[in-house]
């Protein structure tokens, strides 16, 4: 009877719950640090870029605006992979903070946090956010594969938003500012991984038939 | 939960009997007692051995268990396949005159069945409760098959989203 094979399999198990909020924050360190490191290697930041971080509060806060979407996203993300704790109204905020942190640069067009310029422009910047997005999108699927994911695909873009961010965001302060730039050449390479991101689940997929 | 995380097999026994109860009689009252509950219910009980890591002691059990029911019975009702289903072979061949009402009286049974669309009902009840496939269903209704999957694509939609309103 299933009962009795069930009960036979039991061993203890640790609920990853209490430590879910840590795991998050480990995550998100570890892949900030990754991708600031990276980026220092393969090219010099903006000059100047740290400065305007304080002498310009619009451009800080469009920063902090970004790294509390991603935060958020990432949050989400795993909370997605254990059963019943994404509610809609978290998953509604994640997508307010990161539309509202979007909007900073569709009103940049007309009034910019920093005067547009091609300082500091880096050659490949859409590819550096993309390969440097992955292997923490791949990491996180990894993770949430030890959860329980109920609809893993959506679990897994939502993480892969995150990691994709991430990069896209350090590439404010790594590579040229310009709004325009910032959303063709940075963001969309982001969400990119999104979408790439699921693609990581198709082999287990495919074994289970 | 907790005392099975722990690993107290007792206790972990007599949790997977109430679970199976409980989820039995949830499935039965809103899809019918159909072969596919009791498919479900085991399905439930697997995922919830699986996933019993993943539940957070300091929170309620119920939104954790039935986040998997829900998903496992949508799961269960999307892949169930077109089958020699013998309630549907019987109908066919023994009593070709059953008119389709007294046919969805007799199986329709559950409220989410009955809180759908007479369209979506009759969808989800011709393919995934009486066995016909998509085909059969349709010339059965007279509409094209994709227009058939169409509305059961829909139909499961909404009875994910009829479950979904009941936890809030």
């Amino acid at each position: 009877m299933l009962i009795d094979r069930l009960a036979d399999d039991l061993q203890p198990v640790r609920s990853v719950g209490p430590r879910l909020g840590r795991g998050t924050l480990l995550w998100l360190t570890l892949s900030a640090v990754y991708v600031a490191v990276m980026t220092a290697l393969i090219g010099p930041l903006r000059p100047g870029a740290m400065e305007q971080l304080v002498t310009h509060p619009r451009f800080l806060a469009e920063c902090l605006a970004g790294v509390l979407a991603i935060a958020v996203l990432a949050r989400v993300g795993f909370r997605s992979a254990i059963p019943g704790a994404l509610s809609r109204r978290a998953l509604a905020i994640a997508a307010g903070l990161t539309l509202l942190w979007l909007l900073n640069y569709v009103v940049g067009f007309v009034s910019p946090a920093l005067e547009p310029s091609m300082l500091g422009k880096r050659p490949h910047c859409y590819l550096e956010t993309l390969v440097l997005g992955l292997p923490p999108a791949l990491a996180a699927v990894y993770w949430q594969h030890k959860l329980f994911p109920l609809r893993p695909l959506l679990s897994a873009a939502l993480i892969g938003l995150a990691a994709g961010l991430l990069p896209a965001l350090y590439m404010q302060i790594a590579c040229m500012y310009a709004p325009g730039h910032i959303l063709m050449w940075h963001i969309l390479p982001g969400v990119l991984v999104a979408c790439l991101a699921p693609l990581a689940l198709v082999p287990g997929l495919l074994r289970r038939g | 939960m907790s005392s099975a995380q722990a690993g107290n097999e007792a206790d972990y026994r007599q949790l997977l009997s109430e679970l199976s109860t409980v989820v039995n009689r949830y499935l039965v009252s809103r899809f019918g007692g159909y072969e596919f509950t009791e498919d479900c219910v085991q399905e439930v009980l697997i995922a919830v051995h699986e996933a019993r890591h993943t539940y957070d002691p300091r929170k309620q059990f119920r939104p954790w268990l039935f986040a998997i029911v829900r998903h496992k019975t949508i799961d269960a009702i999307r892949r169930q396949k077109a089958r020699e289903n013998q309630q549907a072979q019987h109908c066919l061949a023994e009593e070709p005159s059953v008119s389709d009402a007294s046919l969805y009286a007799e199986v329709s049974g559950g409220r989410l069945i009955a809180a759908l669309s007479p369209a979506h009902r009759e969808a989800i009840t011709l393919t995934k409760i009486l066995g016909y496939t998509a085909a059969e269903a349709a010339s059965r209704l007279e509409i094209s098959e994709s227009a058939m999957k169409v509305r059961i694509h829909r139909a499961i939609a909404r009875l994910r989203k009829l479950m979904e309103k009941e936890a809030l």
